[in-house]
């Protein structure tokens, strides 16, 4: 199955946040009115409800000049992706386009992906059941896939007038995100093509204008080693343990059975020469 | 992959036929094909098909007519009893008289060519029409930069086929998609195709809840309609012709809104 990458040239972004309306738009998502927090930009970072923000950043360049810098955050789609290594119920997973989602109805909100997202994309949504209990279901950007199911673009890249965003075959987008770094090499030293390999490259691939540190984003992400442990060795493991302790008990009750009537049949004998 | 209410075999067989047109195009001469543009018969509305001689090879047509009936019965295999005969039927002067009459879409010949071979209804216009697009199809090509806007109800400045089929190109230019021939010219966004109404009272948009590509542009001056596809949103273009076969679920909500495929100007007394 083809992969897809959607490529982000934030070079071209005029940050117009039609991609926040547009996927709040398609995911139904509910809004969430902020305060003000200083600059343009409207939410700190990605929320349960807000899957992409608009990042607007003020930078210093090198020459001392303000540079105004634009980014569609959301999420990276890794190859190799904490989220999915760490959850306990197998509630993340990939898709055939290489995108990750979740499964609402297999998460148990507990909260690992949060934590081990090296993006910090991923958040808890509370939810009320009619009994009032409370419950928490993670969230977060699907690429679209149920558009992709339908042979249709992401939303946000649908939506985009600067032609900032694209969608396609993995290898064509990579290649032209290497072809736009070199055209703008001159008007920013500093840009580069983000696809880091320490998740095993992403299906959002960036060229950033600047260093990765200036958007907030790690040089370089890597899946934490607890989360390799958990789920390469932790968990095969504990279902090797399960296996072995089954076996155990299993083992002990055969045991015991054959003993325990040797230890009754000796008994009787004993009761016989006792009389 | 895209969804439709057209079967997934259906669709495999649309695909394989297209596939199969493409090959035969390939096969033709160029040279074949002698356009005789006048301009003053375009602007009239006169398709371009019309006015081109054109050197049809009677037996590559006999051949393709084969190859697309090997096709069918290869898709669907209860089609062979019906689809047998047709072989001994066809010699080169029926085979000229399928391409002239499938050329000027008269269907009443085919219909009566059925009656009396005992065939059934669809099989002989499918088959000559089918045979019959590759030559179109050229004919397209080679005039299609000539071809920059269509006259308000002539059709398919190429080879007459009514207009039903626009797609949503670049910043949103409407451009309309010929599946019988694959030419394709700029209209204006709120124009209709039938009989140029430019009214914006009278022009109108019907759209499918859930169907975020499609909208239907109705003409309530004509009774007519086109199917718009915002094509942007695709993954990768599909072709004209499979477009127009996915998108059929459009055509049923226009006809049951009692809106026409060819629009037609009322009398006013």
């Amino acid at each position: 199955m083809t992969k897809y990458v959607k490529y982000v040239d934030v070079t071209k972004c005029d940050g117009c946040r039609a991609c926040m309306v547009a996927c709040k738009n398609w995911n139904d998502l509910p809004a969430e009115p902020t305060e003000f927090l200083g600059s343009a930009q409207s939410h700190a970072k990605t929320t349960a409800d807000t899957w992409n923000v608009l990042q607007y950043i003020e930078h210093e360049n090198g020459k001392g000049n303000l540079e105004y810098l634009f980014r569609h955050s959301s999420c990276f789609h890794c190859t190799d992706a904490a989220c999915e290594k760490v959850c306990p119920e197998n509630a993340i997973s990939y898709t055939k386009y290489g995108t990750v989602v979740i499964d609402q109805d297999t998460c148990v909100g507990c909260g690992y992906c949060t934590q081990n997202c090296p993006f910090e994309v991923i958040s808890l949504k509370e939810y009320k059941d009619k009994n009032g209990k409370e419950y928490r279901k993670a969230h977060k950007c699907t690429m679209c896939t149920d558009r992709i199911d339908e042979g249709l673009q992401p939303a946000c890249v649908t939506t985009c007038h600067t032609g900032a965003m694209e969608f396609g075959d993995k290898d064509a987008m990579i290649q032209k995100a290497e072809q736009r770094v070199k055209e703008i090499k001159d008007r920013y030293p500093n840009a580069m093509v983000y696809n880091p390999q320490g998740v095993g490259g992403t299906h959002s691939v960036y060229v950033l204008a600047e260093k990765p540190s200036v958007y907030g984003l790690p040089d370089n992400p890597k899946v934490p080693t607890s989360a390799v442990l958990w789920k390469d060795y932790a968990q095969p493991i504990g279902k090797a343990m399960i296996g072995a302790t089954t076996m155990a008990v299993v083992g002990a009750f055969v045991a015991n059975k054959i003993f325990s009537k040797k230890a009754n049949g000796h008994d009787e004998d004993g009761g016989g020469n006792h009389e | 992959m895209i969804k439709s209410v057209v079967s997934k075999e259906y669709q495999e067989l649309q695909k394989e036929i297209i596939k199969l047109q493409e090959k035969w195009k390939l096969q033709l001469d160029p040279e074949t094909i002698r356009p005789n543009l006048d301009k003053a018969a375009m602007e009239a509305g006169v398709p371009v098909a019309a006015l081109t001689a054109i050197d049809f090879e009677i037996s590559l047509f006999l051949q393709w007519v084969e190859e697309i009936n090997a096709l069918i019965i290869k898709s669907i295999p209860e089609l062979e009893p019906k689809l047998a005969g047709i072989a001994s039927l066809l010699n080169e002067e029926i085979a000229i008289n399928w391409i002239e009459e499938a050329f000027a879409f008269n269907h009443l010949y085919f219909a009566s060519f059925a009656e009396e071979n005992g065939l059934e209804e669809w099989i002989p216009q499918f088959l000559a029409e089918t045979a019959l697009r590759p030559y179109l199809q050229l004919t397209a090509e080679k005039v299609q930069n000539e071809i920059h806007r269509a006259v308000p109800g002539a059709g398919c400045p190429v080879c007459g086929e009514p207009v039903r089929l626009a797609a949503l190109e670049d910043e949103g230019k409407k451009v309309i998609h010929c599946p019988r021939c694959l030419a394709h010219w700029h209209a204006k966004r709120l124009e209709c195709s039938h009989c140029g109404n430019e009214n914006h009272k009278t022009v109108q948009f019907l759209t499918i809840e859930g169907d975020s590509v499609s909208q239907i542009q109705v003409c309530d001056e004509c009774n007519g309609y086109i199917k718009i596809i915002d094509t942007r949103q695709y993954i990768s273009q599909p072709s004209a012709a499979l477009l127009d076969l996915n998108s059929i679920h459009l055509d049923f909500v226009a006809q049951e809104n009692s809106y026409n495929v060819v629009g037609e100007k009322k009398q006013t007394n």
